[in-house]
């Protein structure tokens, strides 16, 4: 029995991929440049998103039906959690820089301080 | 029952020719590849987190390690694709190569977005992110001046922000592949084109538009290379295990998208690719005009030759914009994606970046 193969259909793959890829390439390039492309697939989607919206608004009307939530509804709930995280951070920035300046004011305080113990101290020798 | 099965066909193998034998095992291999191994890991830099807000984090990466570059570098990823892919793996990430030259490294990661983010904006980002996270890095720095590293769309909020604030000690900035100039975007020019595209429709009926199909858009740039073009670079290089893993780590990357949130890809799509704003100085965050010239910080703008998802035509017109004094424009031989992975990157890009870094921060 041979040991070998007539063909190598990994190499036959790779092949076919590589003729496929050099002769269409071109081709498709040129298809997706011309204006006629552009304009077809700007229309394709906007057919989807006609389709989209519909099924955006029934099933938002089933689910208002059903008495449960919509997306947008549980999407407000986030919405009012970040709203939290942003008013803690906005106290948490607001107590840091009353601390910064409170740790500025200390140290003026701190220099006086010392410069009324010293003139004391000049005073009493 | 199936593992009985396969080892009889393994053992049945033996009696086969030897050519049939060698694709047996690659198409097993492949297979394996495909289906049944895990999800390499990325992103194994050490870091902490050490700021949040809503579902960005900001990371500083090797922390306990020594910093001897007293400028600290705050990397900006893009809102789509994850930003891992500047610390994809071992040996194969440019944060790692920074760290490790004693950079102090940190990174602006802005999360996964939900529906209920689909509102944020550029001037969302640019304004309340971005300002904040440059204020904590220089705090843990402890430094008076920041370095700020922006890739593709990071790149471009990397440069508005840099012109919004004209104020903030910004010492150097370096973009990687970073569309300003919207004029002409190749391929994307011709789809986006207003007269067809309607980006306002889209983005009130999706509200979050999904990754799926800002990866359809980039694949269909070439589809026959982008759809097959790595299964039969796999099925060709099979047996080299390096190659493999590189693969694994490239097809886990370009899968693992994350949905542009709807405002911020109605400014993106409608003022920048529509009608070209930023370069024009026509463009305003929140009712503030961007003006390029206010960037005095130094720049290193670099473009990739192969780039398909932004030409180097579109990032070179920064530079003549700027008033910074020293600036350098650099196109390298490189995609969009290997201007930072690859043996491309590690060998030449890490190094000039991190130069470039170390020479303008002294």
């Amino acid at each position: 029995m041979t040991n070998t193969l007539p063909f190598d259909p990994f190499n036959m793959w790779k092949t076919f991929y590589e003729q496929t890829d050099a002769n269409w390439t071109g081709v498709i390039q040129e298809m997706l440049k011309k204006e006629s492309f552009s304009e077809g697939m700007g229309e394709t989607l906007n057919h989807y998103l006609q389709a989209q919206k519909l099924m955006n608004e029934k099933t938002e009307t089933f689910l208002k039906s059903v008495n449960l939530p919509t997306r947008s509804e549980v999407a407000d709930v986030a919405s009012l959690v970040i709203n939290v995280e942003s008013k803690l951070e906005a106290l948490e920035d607001g107590l840091e820089e009353e601390i910064n300046q409170l740790k500025i004011a200390i140290s003026i305080l701190d220099k006086k301080i010392d410069k009324l113990l010293s003139t004391f101290e000049g005073t009493e020798k | 029952m199936v593992y009985s099965i396969t080892n009889q066909l393994d053992s049945l193998l033996d009696t086969l020719p030897d050519d049939i034998k060698v694709n047996y095992r690659r198409y097993k291999r492949v297979m394996d590849v495909i289906t049944k191994e895990a999800d390499p890991l990325v992103g194994q830099t050490p870091k902490e987190v050490i700021w949040t807000k809503n579902i960005a984090k900001l990371y500083r990466y090797q922390p306990q390690s020594k910093k001897t570059n007293r400028v600290p570098i705050l990397m900006i990823y893009a809102l789509i694709n994850k930003p891992y892919i500047l610390d994809l793996t071992p040996g194969n990430s440019l944060i790692e190569y920074l760290t490790n030259l004693g950079h102090d490294v940190y990174l602006l990661d802005w999360g996964t977005p939900g529906y209920e983010d689909r509102h944020l904006k550029f001037d969302h980002y640019i304004l309340d992110y971005i300002p904040k996270a440059v204020k904590k890095v220089l705090k843990t720095s402890e430094a008076s001046e920041i370095s700020l590293l922006g890739y593709c769309m990071g790149g471009t909020m990397t440069t508005i922000f840099a012109a919004l604030h004209p104020q903030l000690p910004i010492r150097n900035i370096v973009l990687l592949t970073t569309p300003i100039d919207f004029s002409d975007a190749g391929l994307y020019t011709k789809w986006l084109d207003e007269r067809y595209y309607n980006v306002d429709k889209l983005v009130d009926t999706l509200g979050l538009i999904p990754a799926e199909m800002i990866d359809f858009g980039n694949k269909l740039l070439n589809p026959i290379g982008s759809y097959y073009g790595p299964y039969v670079s796999l099925v060709d290089r099979v047996d080299n295990e390096k190659f493999v893993t590189n693969w694994k780590l490239m097809q886990k990357w370009l899968a693992d998208g994350i949905p542009f949130t709807g405002e911020a890809y109605r400014q993106w799509i409608g003022e920048l690719y529509q009608q070209n704003k930023l370069i024009n100085d026509d463009l305003y965050i929140r009712g503030q005009r961007v003006e390029l010239r206010k960037i005095t910080a130094n720049l290193l703008n670099i473009a990739g030759k192969k780039d398909v998802i932004v030409n180097p035509k579109q990032a070179e017109p920064l530079n003549a914009k700027v008033s910074s004094e020293h600036k350098a424009f650099h196109i390298v031989d490189t995609g969009h994606v290997s201007v930072v992975t690859g043996s491309k990157a590690i060998n030449d890009i890490h190094p000039m970046i991190e130069k470039w870094l170390t020479q303008n921060s002294n």
